[in-house]
């Protein structure tokens, strides 16, 4: 009658780590996106390997041209070549919504871990100052300040970053918030960690799906947002390869060359859409790995 | 139609997936229902009983297919179109679902839910008038007599009357089967036994056959003329209630009855069934019980055996039943005659201690009011001693815990965690060390008390830590987890690579990590399959005899609390109406409430038959 139990051990099939690595279903879509966003990152890291000709070179004789022979997608007014342009554009291209991404995600993320942890009087006074912030449209802010104070790309940076933390933090907290109550988190409060290690621990690599899913909508809001802002004038310099820049200077001559303006346009759309293909798989695949049962 | 050949199920699959690559959940289920018989069919979770169930009557998700021969009076339900299929339903067999608390549309009044789909001889909806009528007909015939819960919504009945509700929609067409999918697991302690009851009654007044589906073979043998025994998507044994209660004829079946711990005596040892059940999928070839099986030879493992009729009505899937059938019989009526354990008595110095506490939560939103959740609660739990703390749910007893371990406070009253007081005042950080170091919890769920996203070593670790030596931290873990039952392997598991006995024993080597003198168990086994209860609970002894650990064991399973604690209290919304040595207080219950409580237990006034009761020896 005394025998005794013994876990019995389960096999766990032994691929699992590797699939970890390299998940054997990926979907064709996001891998075709993520190859985009692999030649953008090329293009934006090391230009001048990429671009056939210095993106700045001033050639009237060969303004206007059509796309062939040496210049593969022809040249704008001023005579630059608008393939080169259109890597080099890509550096400004990513990096800004990188920098609005980054730095918007990791304030949102302390707020509302910190917010949806404590709760109380810290989760109001967060919430309410969100909802002031929500009431601020980004977009149109960000136009209003750059105008008046003069073409700050960095200022266009610094409001996009503060006034996209609500958006994130409304969807961060209520993750925080969920999870909060579990027993996983009670067990170890009761054991005694601290509320720093119990959010950055236990709590952040259970949101990390969302806190992916956040970053990559971040991001290709802010491809879009910066395009629109230097597509109006504001934040990059004039002459600058930017792609909302080069949009607007070339869409005059939609006639004599139209590559010129539906090239930028074409590498902001493929960019912004990989970006949106990737973030969207990896938040399903974290998810589905991350769930319990 | 003609009915009177009830439900016949031949060999019918469930599988998950297209051809090639199709994982069987259900194979072979043969099963056969008469007109005014129940039957029950019986197994653990992932057993595939309530797939089963669905597939009879269609209603599986998309994924799934379903094949076989399914006859329902002089239909083959297979041929039959969907539409006029679907016609069947509620006419002729009807659902009642484990969860009265979604199965019910909660923006819907309860008259409207129930007279929905009946119409009149014409074919058209009922009036209103007669509407009301049929709903409060149909409440009485499921026990409600007031008229006026037919305007009330679901949110404002507690869960046994919503479960009533729900049987009464089911019934509303009068079909003349009736399948119930666990209708009592979600209930509270007192009502399933009601619940029973009616739907017993109702076969009985109606002549309608019944079909229960769960996985507590008290509650199969309460109400049913016959079991089906499901084991990881066969039917392994069937056989009349009575029979297989006395002389189970597969190591399952016997295994199932062992596990499941007594109430009404203390057993020197619960017997567990090795390992956990298998997942579809990963389901062995050959008997599918052969790895668990104490019995199994080389041969069991070769071939699925055939489900063959061994007596009249009784049919067993175990190869071996000739040569081992008399042991198992022996075994089981060793275990109905196993002599009763008297539990310790002893008078230990109090470790924790709470008097006249009460806890009032704040209440929700302007016009709610507050709810008292502990109302003058004095309980105090020795060194060394397992309390039980037993109630329904609501009574207060998981807020009585938390306030011990920490996680709420006391509104007034006293709380002295050996020697230290925490209710009413601030408490400084060695305070609160010295809690910790004391008292620790092990939470219901095993599927969130551990975090998903850490290894079980990372987990156990962080907890080692915490307990202030850093030093050979590998070797500590490895100990806590052999001590727990766990192979040292386990520490590079996830969660969710372990089944939910074994993330039960990592919870608990957790809570362990900081060395505790009392360990509060919430409802630690009520989550589990029977056969994996059993071997937590022989754990937790073991625990307390090796470590002399205390317990305050917080359950609403009366059968649990009889196995590991010494003394218990009964709370009864927020109150403690009795408590005293737990043999007595269950065997000789002085309150109204606890007299209601021991009442309510399927079977508990059952003894085991015998054999020889039943003629068969």
């Amino acid at each position: 009658m005394s025998t005794d139990i013994t876990a019995v051990a389960v096999p766990v099939p032994m691929d699992r780590r590797r699939r970890w690595l390299w998940p054997a279903d990926v979907p064709v879509s996001v891998l075709i996106a993520g190859m985009v966003l692999v030649v953008m990152a090329a293009c934006a890291l090391l230009p001048g390997l990429v671009a056939p000709q210095d993106p700045a070179l001033i050639n009237p004789t060969e303004s206007l041209l059509r796309p062939g022979g040496a210049h593969l997608l022809g040249t704008d007014q001023l005579g630059r070549d608008v393939l080169s342009r259109v890597v080099h554009g890509a550096g400004t291209a990513l990096s800004g919504p990188l920098i609005i991404a980054t730095a918007t995600i990791v304030l949102s993320l302390a707020l509302s871990l910190v917010a949806g942890y404590f709760g109380g009087w810290v989760d109001a006074i967060v919430g309410r100052g969100v909802d002031l912030l929500y009431s601020l449209p980004p977009l149109i802010v960000a136009m209003v300040l750059v105008g008046v104070f003069g073409g700050g790309y960095w200022l266009a940076i610094g409001v996009l970053i503060v006034l996209n933390i609500p958006q994130n933090v409304r969807i961060m907290r209520a993750a925080v918030i969920e999870r909060r109550g579990l027993p996983y988190i009670e067990a170890a409060e009761t054991l005694g960690v601290s509320p720093l290690r119990i959010m950055v621990g236990h709590l952040l690599p259970n949101i990390a799906p969302v806190v992916a899913a956040c970053f990559f909508l971040r991001f290709t809001y802010g491809i879009v947002d910066l395009s629109s802002l230097s597509f109006l004038g504001l934040g990059v310099p004039p002459g600058s390869s930017d792609w909302g820049r080069m949009l607007a200077e070339n869409r005059v001559q939609i006639f004599e060359n139209a590559w010129a303006s539906i090239a930028p346009g074409v590498a902001l759309v493929l960019t912004a859409v990989s970006a949106n293909f990737v973030g969207d798989w990896l938040y399903e695949h974290f998810e589905r790995k991350g769930r319990t049962r | 139609m003609d009915i009177t050949g009830g439900l016949h199920v031949r060999g019918l699959n469930v599988t998950a997936g297209e051809p090639p690559a199709a994982v069987a959940i259900a194979s072979g289920i043969t099963f056969d229902v008469r007109p005014g018989e129940a039957i029950a069919i019986v197994g653990e979770s992932g057993s595939g009983k309530s797939l089963t169930a669905k597939a009879v009557l269609d209603l599986l998700p998309g994924n799934l297919r379903a094949g076989g021969e399914i006859v329902y009076g002089d239909h083959d339900l297979g041929q039959l179109p969907a539409r006029e299929r679907r016609r069947l339903l509620g006419r002729e067999l009807a659902l009642v679902m484990q969860d009265p608390f979604t199965m019910l549309n909660p923006v819907e009044r309860v008259g409207a839910q129930i007279t929905e789909p009946l119409e009149d001889e014409h074919g058209r909806r009922l009036d209103r008038a007669r509407r009301r009528q049929e709903a409060e007909q149909r409440l009485r015939e499921v026990g409600i007599t007031d008229p006026a819960v037919v305007e009330r919504y679901p949110f404002e009945l507690s869960g046994g009357m919503r479960q009533r509700v729900g049987i009464a929609c089911a019934i509303a067409q009068r079909p003349h089967l009736l399948i119930a999918d666990e209708p009592t697991t979600a209930l509270d302690v007192t009502t399933p036994h009601e619940i029973l009851e009616l739907l017993g009654g109702l076969r009985r007044t109606r002549d309608m056959a019944l079909v229960l589906i769960t996985h507590d073979l008290r509650v199969a043998f309460s109400v049913c003329d016959r079991v089906y025994v499901m084991y990881a998507g066969s039917v392994v044994e069937a056989a009349p209630a009575g029979e297989l209660s006395a002389a189970p004829r597969h190591p399952y079946s016997l295994g199932l009855l062992l596990a499941d711990p007594p109430v009404d005596r203390r057993v020197e040892r619960l017997v567990g069934i090795l390992g956990s059940v298998p997942v579809p999928g990963g389901r062995p070839t050959g008997c599918p019980f052969a790895p668990r099986c104490t019995f199994a030879q080389p041969a069991c493992v070769s071939a699925l055996p055939e489900l063959v009729e061994i007596a009249p009505g009784h049919a067993t899937r175990c190869r071996r039943i000739d040569e081992i059938g008399d042991e198992l019989a022996r075994r089981r009526r060793e275990q109905a005659a196993s002599a009763v354990i008297a539990p310790a008595d002893v008078a230990p110095a109090p470790l924790v201690a709470a008097s006249g506490v009460r806890k009032v939560f704040a209440a929700r939103g302007r016009h709610g009011l507050p709810t008292v959740a502990l109302d003058g609660v004095d309980v105090h739990v020795g060194e060394g001693e397992s309390v039980g703390l037993v109630g329904e749910s609501g009574s207060g007893k998981t807020t009585l815990g938390r306030i011990f371990v920490g996680l709420e406070h006391a509104s007034a009253g006293s709380v002295a965690i050996d020697g230290v007081e925490v209710a009413g005042r601030r408490l400084t950080r060695a305070d609160r060390e010295a809690v910790r170091r004391t008292v620790q919890m092990a939470f219901q769920d095993p599927y969130s008390s551990l975090n998903p996203a850490r290894t079980v070593g990372a987990t156990i670790a962080e907890a080692v830590r915490l307990a202030g030596n850093d030093a050979d931290l590998e070797r500590k873990v490895t100990a806590l987890l052999e001590r727990v039952g766990l192979p040292a392997h386990y520490a590079r598991r996830r969660p969710a690579e372990l089944s939910g006995g074994e993330r039960q024993r990592v919870a608990i080597a957790r809570s362990l990590a900081r060395g505790p003198r009392l360990v509060v168990c919430d409802e630690v086994v009520s989550a589990l399959d029977v056969s994996v209860q059993a071997q937590i609970l022989n754990l937790l002894r073991d625990l307390r005899e090796e470590l002399g650990l205390a317990y305050l064991f917080i359950t609403h399973d009366l059968a649990v609390v009889r196995q590991v604690t010494d003394r218990v209290y009964v709370l009864c919304r927020g109150e403690v109406v009795e408590e005293g040595p737990t043999a007595r207080v269950l065997d000789d219950p002085l309150h109204e409430y606890t007299q209601r409580l021991v009442a309510s237990v399927p079977g508990a006034t059952e003894p085991v038959p015998l054999l020889e009761d039943l003629g068969l020896t």
